[in-house]
């Protein structure tokens, strides 16, 4: 109980970039923070040691170098903050990933003054994204991947801006929260074959599928063509060899439903439902999803896949049920 | 972090490698050859590794190494510590961390180093000429800290130095704050520090040629700067050592016999000159005044023969006031003096006490004998010059009776015995006499080749009188200087006269233009001590702080140029704005004052329709600041009639709250 409040008062004095409403956020005087990199608390123990053999032999010079130096170290953080003021970060994009893949989220960096920027890095915690240098006015796109770990919305956690230019003595950073959201697909399962019957049933309009029932039409012989299939009567009017072609006339439908799925578990179905998704899109079946809340008429094409992968990420979303 | 585990591009390899180079280079005229060699070897090795990748550094090469330097230098220097072992260290180890530097984490800490070998340099050398090239190579080295911050290297490195350069003008004034503030320890005028290198300078002894050797050295002794007029050329005789023992060939005080005790109370005598003296490391334990100091510095002692003597020997540069007063002699006899200035050596000759006596029965008084010597000095073949012929057995008598060539040793030795053996009591004085006045800076430059000897006699009535034989031979030796071009053997010393030609006169001037920043440099940097400090502080009307307010003084101090600095940077790189669009501004402002904050989506006449509709009373300032700001901003030409008329609006605009 303590420690928490503790925490959250201590956390009060944190400040984080807010996002405008753009969704974007600009990096003010007062959000960044500065402190010595193991570099800077090494070059103040020199300093110090400096300062130390000056004394020691009454060296007028030697305490004006170290005191160049001690400046110079004052100088760098005033420097350092200064790399960082007045950058601008919005969302630019993320791909939807299935879960256990990588978001790779896109955002903008704008340096909106005439300064060039240098060794500017955009991280979450211990990940690290795209280092950049960017000059005055300009903008570029930075990429932050992080990994993921269950479907749904991933909002793009707090990031943090970071440098240590000019002279690597001290790293300022920033914590930035933005407004991004990934669309988190579930992992796909291992296990292959759908557990349902594949239904065929005749189509109203027929397909130009491969079967053996209409003839649509001839082409020519190419070897390996059933002798069956061969136009003999063209051939003896001395047309050539062709062979008879014949279309299928039955459409493959897949039905994948949430209830004939034996394994019980949520996620489990959901993963499961997902590799299916995904193998008669390979397979060029139409499919149609069944899960609860949701139902996807039978179809085909990314467009269609993306629909159900969707409904399969937002499962028991509060928006998406109602 | 991350990006101190990247490995270095070849370029930052060799510009690292050539910096620390650099760093250690003036040390080497103070290194062993052989410490010196093995420096060389591993900077080659570096680039040869760095260009060929055929030699590869191992660590168990790089251990060897180390042992190997540690073991050379013991061999070379007889120790691992101290101040020229330490040094030598450091600069081995310094080339030995360049030869294993991989990554960037290794530069830093190479930067690191060098940082620290630099300001070794200053405990052999403290010219400004070799402070300029450090602080250089400072820049320089933080340069490649610059660089490795950044993702994209730079084509050329000129574009870091300069932000460097910048970085570094502005610490410039917090160093200074630092380096007038920061508490110097009184250290003793004359540092510890065991290096008793012999440069050339007076010795203790005279003996033939001791003083004709400094003629050839062009080093300068001491600077004087006189706080009123100086004295004139012939009164400018710069006392060091009395001398009062010989033993037949040279002269020097017998270390069993004590220094007169010391004296205060010449403190009564009015001062006719006051002056500053800058004396350079020397290595003897006595200082140079004008002849005759009333006082000596603190941590000095003035004896009753009038020198001023110290402890330890100076091996520092080291300031001084003095006063002295010239016309006046002083009167201090004691019995343990007048033995010690009559006592003779034991091989004075027949032919010398005939000589004395013959011209004691020609005169009635010591003042007349005196001048019976001057005279037969300056009547016989008497010679002064500077390659005299060696006098082995005898000197004194040879070069009275044979060679009647000498230099002012020869002269005053001379002298001083055959006034001893008239009986008056004589003493040898050496210092220095005249020196080069500097109208630059209005001082006196004294160099090694102004060195001289003269003597002082007892004469009843008057007391302790300076003689100067060497007046007697060459009285221009007195007023101007020697000319610096030896001849041959007996060849008679040529004097330097007044401005001869345009381009030595000029050469002249830029010399003394850079000694006296060289004196300046001196005074206020090198010499910058806790009583400057005090002294200081007292006239910014700061008296007797106690720790904690020096503290928050300095600490107050170094706040002004952070606080600037950081304003100005972070009012740097700013758009420039349309004056049209910032007095907009500033109306949009005054308006969100009054609580009528303008929305972002809010085009300025929709603002406008909602302020007024909140504020009937402010209706026609906000139409007609409105109307013209979509006239400027949106019309074909923009007119400054116009534009001022808005901002004179825009001023008067002052919306009260309701």
């Amino acid at each position: 109980m303590l420690k928490s409040t503790l925490y959250h008062w201590l956390k009060s004095f944190r400040r984080q970039a807010k996002p405008n409403l753009q969704g974007g956020v600009t990096i003010k005087a007062r959000s960044i923070y500065i402190l010595p990199t193991k570099q800077g608390l090494l070059l103040a123990m020199v300093i110090i040691l400096m300062l130390v053999g000056s004394i020691n032999y009454g060296s007028n010079l030697g305490h004006l170098v170290t005191f160049l130096l001690a400046g110079i170290w004052l100088i760098n953080i005033l420097h350092t903050w200064r790399n960082l003021l007045g950058l601008k970060l919005q969302p630019l994009r993320v791909a939807s990933v299935f879960a256990c893949e990588s978001a790779d989220f896109t955002l903008t960096l704008i340096n909106p003054s005439t300064l060039d920027r240098f060794g500017l890095s955009l991280k979450h915690k211990k990940r690290a994204g795209d280092c950049v240098d960017i000059s005055g006015n300009e903008q570029l796109t930075v990429h932050l991947p992080l990994p993921t770990h269950r479907r749904g919305e991933f909002l793009l956690p707090e990031v943090t801006l970071h440098t240590t230019y000019p002279l690597g003595l001290f790293h300022a950073w920033s914590y930035a929260q933005l407004d991004l959201i990934c669309l988190v697909y579930p992992k796909p399962a291992e296990q292959g074959e759908p557990p349902f019957d594949t239904s065929y049933t005749s189509s109203d309009m027929g397909d130009r599928g491969v079967g053996t029932d209409d003839f649509i039409g001839l082409r020519n012989f190419r070897s390996g063509d059933s002798p069956k299939h061969i136009n003999w009567k063209a051939y003896a009017k001395q047309q050539g060899l062709l062979s008879k072609q014949f279309g299928g006339d039955r459409h493959v439908e897949v039905r994948l439903d949430w209830d004939l799925i034996v394994e019980q578990e949520p996620e489990r179905r959901l993963s499961l439902l997902c590799r299916y998704v995904i193998q008669q899109e390979e397979l060029g079946h139409a499919y149609s999803l069944h899960i609860p809340g949701t139902s996807i008429p039978s179809g085909l094409g990314s467009a269609h896949m993306q629909r159900c992968l969707t409904a399969l990420a937002r499962y028991g979303d509060v928006h998406e049920s109602s | 972090m991350k990006a101190a585990n990247h490995s270095l591009s070849p370029r930052m390899h060799a510009i690292l490698s050539l910096l620390a180079g650099l760093t250690i280079l003036p040390h080497s005229t103070y290194l062993p050859l052989p410490i010196n060699l093995y420096l060389l070897f591993l900077f080659f090795w570096r680039f040869a590794s760095l260009r060929f990748s055929q030699v590869k550094t191992n660590w168990w090469m790089l251990i060897s190494a180390t042992l190997g330097a540690s073991i050379l230098v013991y061999n070379q220097l007889h120790s691992l510590i101290g101040r020229d072992a330490g040094v030598a260290l450091l600069s081995v180890m310094l080339m030995l961390k360049v030869l294993e530097v991989r990554r960037q984490r290794d530069l830093y800490v190479t930067v690191f180093i060098s940082y620290f070998v630099v300001i070794t340099h200053f405990l052999f050398n403290q010219s400004i000429g070799l402070a300029l090239y450090l602080i250089t190579l400072v820049v320089c080295l933080t340069t490649l800290l610059m660089e490795i911050n950044r993702v994209t290297p730079t084509q050329k490195l000129f574009e870091p130095l300069l932000k460097t350069l910048i970085i570094t003008l502005q610490a410039v004034p917090i160093a200074i704050i630092l380096f007038i503030l920061f508490p110097r320890i009184s250290h003793p005028l004359w540092n510890l520090g065991n290096s008793a290198s012999a440069t050339t300078g007076m010795s203790d002894r005279v003996s033939p040629g001791s003083i004709s050797r400094l003629a050839e050295s062009s080093e300068v002794a001491f600077r004087a700067i006189f706080d009123r007029l100086p004295p004139k050329p012939q009164a400018r005789y710069w006392r060091g050592l009395v001398i009062w023992d010989t033993d037949g060939f040279s002269w020097y005080n017998q270390p069993k016999k004590r220094s007169f005790s010391p004296i205060t109370n010449t403190m009564s005598e009015t001062a006719e000159f006051t002056y500053e003296i800058f004396l350079e490391a020397h290595y003897k334990s006595w200082l140079y005044s004008l002849d005759r100091p009333l006082s000596s510095p603190a941590a000095a002692t003035l004896t009753s023969d009038f020198q001023i003597l110290t402890e330890k020997p100076v091996e520092q540069p080291l300031q001084y006031r003095l006063a002295s007063s010239i016309s006046k002699q002083n009167r201090v006899l004691l019995p343990s003096m007048r033995q010690r200035a009559l006592a003779l050596a034991d091989n004075v000759t027949q032919r010398q006490y005939d000589l004395v006596n013959e011209w004691r029965a020609k005169s009635n008084s010591d003042r007349e004998f005196i001048d019976k010597v001057l005279n037969h000095y300056n009547q016989q073949p008497y010679v002064y010059t500077l390659s005299p012929p060696l006098y082995q057995d005898n000197p004194i008598d040879q070069f009275l009776f044979e060679g009647k060539e000498g230099f002012c040793e020869h002269y005053a030795t001379s002298f001083t015995q055959l006034m001893r053996i008239a009986g008056i009591p004589a003493r040898l004085i050496l210092g220095y006499q005249g020196g080069e006045y500097n109208n630059l800076g209005d001082y006196f430059i004294i160099r090694q080749y102004d060195a001289h000897a003269w003597s002082e006699v007892w004469l009843d009535k008057l007391g302790w009188v300076r003689i100067d034989p060497t007046s007697a031979v060459a009285p221009e030796r007195i007023r101007h200087q020697l000319r610096h071009d030896f001849g041959e053997q007996g060849s008679p010393v040529m004097f330097q006269t007044d401005a001869t030609g345009i381009l030595s006169s000029t050469m002249r001037q830029v010399s003394h233009l850079l000694d006296s920043a060289n004196v300046h440099w001196r005074r206020w940097v090198i010499g910058y001590s806790q009583e400057h400090q005090f002294s200081l502080m007292r006239k910014f009307g700061f008296n007797a702080l106690t720790h904690l307010q020096w503290g928050l003084l300095s600490a107050g101090l170094i706040a002004i140029p952070l606080i600037l600095i950081g304003l100005r940077l972070r009012n740097s790189g700013k758009q420039p704005q349309s004056p049209i669009i910032s007095a907009y501004h500033r109306y949009c402002r005054r308006l969100s004052h009054v609580g009528i904050a303008r929305q972002s989506n809010e085009g300025p006449l929709d603002y406008a329709k909602r302020a007024s509709k909140l504020r009937p009373d402010l209706i026609v300032p906000i139409t007609r600041i409105t109307s013209l700001y979509i006239q400027l901003r949106y019309g074909p030409n923009p007119d400054k009639h116009k534009l001022q008329m808005m901002i004179r609006n825009i001023r008067q605009f002052h919306p009260g709250r309701r």
